[in-house]
């Protein structure tokens, strides 16, 4: 902390007295807008200082960059004490009644830039576009039947990328926060607990993260597309529980399953015990799933199969691959909270025999479970088990969907595929990044969870391991290489000790 | 298969609390099988009640902790609940006759140190209120109950208790408010 007001301090004696005077009328009215204590106010002003040299540091003139920085861009968030809440969805009830100390339901979406990422300039990011999301500034609260999210006025702090990926976010204490803002080298990353959003949810806030980021290095858009403007007032829709507006199907279904063969190796202590991405080319991807007559995802699960029967020794039982469904292509709506559904896809590992067939079969069960239908009878045997519950005591309810979700529930498949599909930018912003990723979180019991997202031409397909056995990667790896797809390995090492 | 790292090296430190439970919860099981096998096997009183009730609360107070809210106002409250059913356990299973005097003393004194704990912080505090509302509660439920039952005995020990939960409440809600009635709606909500 020193060091960096030295820096500012030196930085301000490098000045004219008229930049210093501007300097200090910049600052005249920074206390009004942090109704916070004097320990939390003193951060951000030095998030603001460290700002101001790292613009200037990189060639902004002064003026520019305390434009850029300006208070204006805080919208009073901060200046206001919290009073708001937020229940949890009807998804997200589950993952904070089902976590573990190690353990928790989280995912990761990760942004490469074309150059290093400058700290100093992504707090500031992170400071500004928060507001616009008031769900995700808040902090994991027990109430006497549920959990709940209390808003929580405080500096979120990025932090530098110096551990393994996806490990349990400690969201035990006052005011600590349910997501993470993690940079590493040239890699801007979320992690979320499922507790704040979904994919699609986590995807937006990090859009809305990155192109406040790369606003402050000078980069604007001339037509924002579908990204949220950090200076519009949030509004209800955006952050509702959507799953009570889903008109109720007659009957409710689509929640107990049978078992499913689970992969071979034993599981790590540390999960995700490794992160493997398979860069690969967006159209050699489309053109093999073409050639077989079935989507991306399709494709990507048929190979998925012979992959798992590669991993495991088992020669009798059925493969289950989970599929996330995002609720909003069928219910469209606004909302960054959770709204996604699952189905899973199921083949004897017997019958795992010829590509063409298997892509066919992967197509038409999707085509029947990934449908709205079938989603509108999930929908609503969630919504009835939650009211259902909703008058029992949370200190009842604990221990019993902790083993029924911990124990039971990933039995019922063997692996899980979430395609987040195509992500877009606007084209200004779309120039500085080079690729993302998206990876999913801890397992109890499966072996590793897959999944893929696309930036431009590239597709990144990413493997969260529970195990050191590689013999799933390996396979999936020939697979798509005999199918004329190159694919880049990069990932971790193996982090269980 | 050759992975070009893109995450940082694997630090040498271990996971301290995974470290430890790893390690510690084999011992624990051991403790929780042996002591009633023990107890039944050389009779008298069932003493591994306590013994068991006594290895889960280190547990879940040391090793396994809360794993939302853990904050000063929680952990107090919870050791004042685990000490005061081990006292009312020992009484009733080991030496008669003396827990209904001194359980009433300790929630009080439970009372005032939570109450106090929750004032010298209050800004912060004031967002963890459930668990000193539902001890409060059941000081002024549990004294009621008490004295209807036991009014021909010393009740003072349950006039002290009750009446001092009573007044921490009032004193709770007056401090805060609108915040008390917001806290409360967020609380017991069943949305």
């Amino acid at each position: 902390m020193e060091k960096i007001n030295i820096a500012f301090y030196e930085f301000l004696e490098s000045l004219s007295d008229g930049e210093r005077e501007v300097i200090q009328h910049f600052f005249s009215e920074f206390d009004i807008n942090f109704a916070v204590s004097k320990a939390e106010r003193r951060r951000f002003r030095q998030d603001f200082e460290r700002a101001i040299v790292a613009l200037c540091e990189r060639g902004v003139p002064l003026s520019e960059a305390l434009e850029r920085l300006s208070l204006k861009n805080l919208g009073g968030f901060y200046a206001r004490p919290s009073i708001m809440w937020f229940p949890l969805d009807d998804a997200a009830k589950i993952y904070p009644i089902s976590m573990e100390h190690d353990r928790q339901q989280m995912f990761r979406l990760s942004v490469y830039l074309k150059e290093d990422v400058v700290p100093e300039i992504l707090q500031m990011a992170l400071t500004f576009a928060i507001k616009r999301f008031p769900a995700f500034a808040t902090t994991l609260k027990k109430g006497f039947f549920w959990h709940y999210l209390d808003a929580v006025k405080k500096r979120f702090a990025v932090e530098e990328e110096c551990t393994a990926p996806l490990g349990a976010i400690k969201v035990s204490m006052s005011g600590s926060g349910s997501f993470r803002l993690l940079y590493y080298g040239n890699r801007i990353s979320a992690e979320f607990f499922h507790v704040l959003t979904d994919g699609t949810g986590g995807m937006v806030f990090l859009k809305v993260v990155v192109a406040e980021y790369l606003r402050l290095l000078g980069v604007v858009p001339s037509d924002r597309g579908d990204l949220w403007d950090i200076d519009e007032t949030p509004t209800l829709d955006e952050f509702e529980n959507t799953f009570p507006k889903v008109e109720r199907a007659k009957s409710g279904s689509g929640f107990v399953d049978r078992r499913a063969l689970q992969m071979n190796g034993r599981l790590s202590r540390r999960r995700p015990c490794r992160i493997i991405h398979f860069r690969m080319n967006s159209a050699q991807l489309r053109e093999a799933a073409k050639r077989h007559g079935g989507t991306v995802t399709a494709y990507l699960l048929t190979e998925m199969f012979f992959a798992c029967s590669a991993a495991t020794d088992e020669l009798s039982g059925e493969i289950n691959i989970q599929v996330p469904v995002n609720m909003r292509k069928f219910y469209p709506s606004k909302t960054v909270r959770n709204f996604s559904m699952y189905c899973g896809v199921r083949i004897p590992i017997d019958k795992v025999i010829s590509k063409d067939e298997i892509v066919k079969e992967v197509t038409e069960q999707l085509k029947v479970k990934a449908d709205e239908p079938a989603m509108q009878e999930m929908i609503t045997a969630a919504v009835r088990l939650v009211s259902s519950l909703r008058y029992i005591p949370l200190v009842i309810k604990q221990p019993i969907a902790k083993f029924v979700y911990g124990f039971l529930s990933e039995k019922s498949y063997t692996t899980t595929l979430s395609n987040l599909g195509v992500v877009t930018m606007p084209e200004e912003l779309s120039r500085h990044i080079e690729r993302m990723d998206f990876c999913l979180g801890p397992m109890a019991v499966n072996r590793l969870a897959c999944a893929a997202v696309t930036f431009g031409d590239t597709t990144m397909f990413s493997i969260s391991k529970m195990t050191a056995d590689p013999s799933f990667e390996e396979k999936m790896l020939s697979l798509l290489e005999s199918e004329g797809i190159e694919a880049e390995v990069e990932g971790s090492e193996y982090y269980d000790h | 298969m050759t992975i070009k790292l893109t995450y940082p090296p694997k630090s040498k430190m271990r996971s301290g609390r995974r470290f430890l439970l790893s390690i510690l919860r084999w011992p624990f099981i051991a403790a929780a099988i042996a002591c009633p096998i023990v107890n039944l096997a050389v009779g008298g009183p069932a003493w591994s009640i306590i013994a068991l009730l006594s290895l889960y609360a280190v547990w879940t107070m040391v090793l396994s902790t809360d794993l939302v809210e853990y904050n000063r106002t929680s952990q107090t409250i919870k050791t004042v609940v685990f000490i005061c059913v081990l006292l009312t356990l020992i009484d009733v299973l080991l030496a008669p006759g003396w827990a209904a005097f001194v359980v009433p003393l300790v929630y009080f004194g439970g009372i005032i140190l939570s109450t106090v704990l929750f004032f010298t912080n209050f800004e912060k505090q004031k967002h963890n209120i459930l668990p000193l509302i539902l001890f409060l509660f059941f000081g002024i439920l549990g004294s009621a109950v008490a004295l209807s039952i036991w009014h021909e005995h010393d009740f003072w020990p349950y006039i002290v208790t009750g009446s001092t939960s009573l007044l921490c409440l009032v004193v709770i809600i007056i401090s805060m408010g609108q915040d008390f009635l917001r806290e409360l709606k967020r609380r017991f909500h069943v949305k």
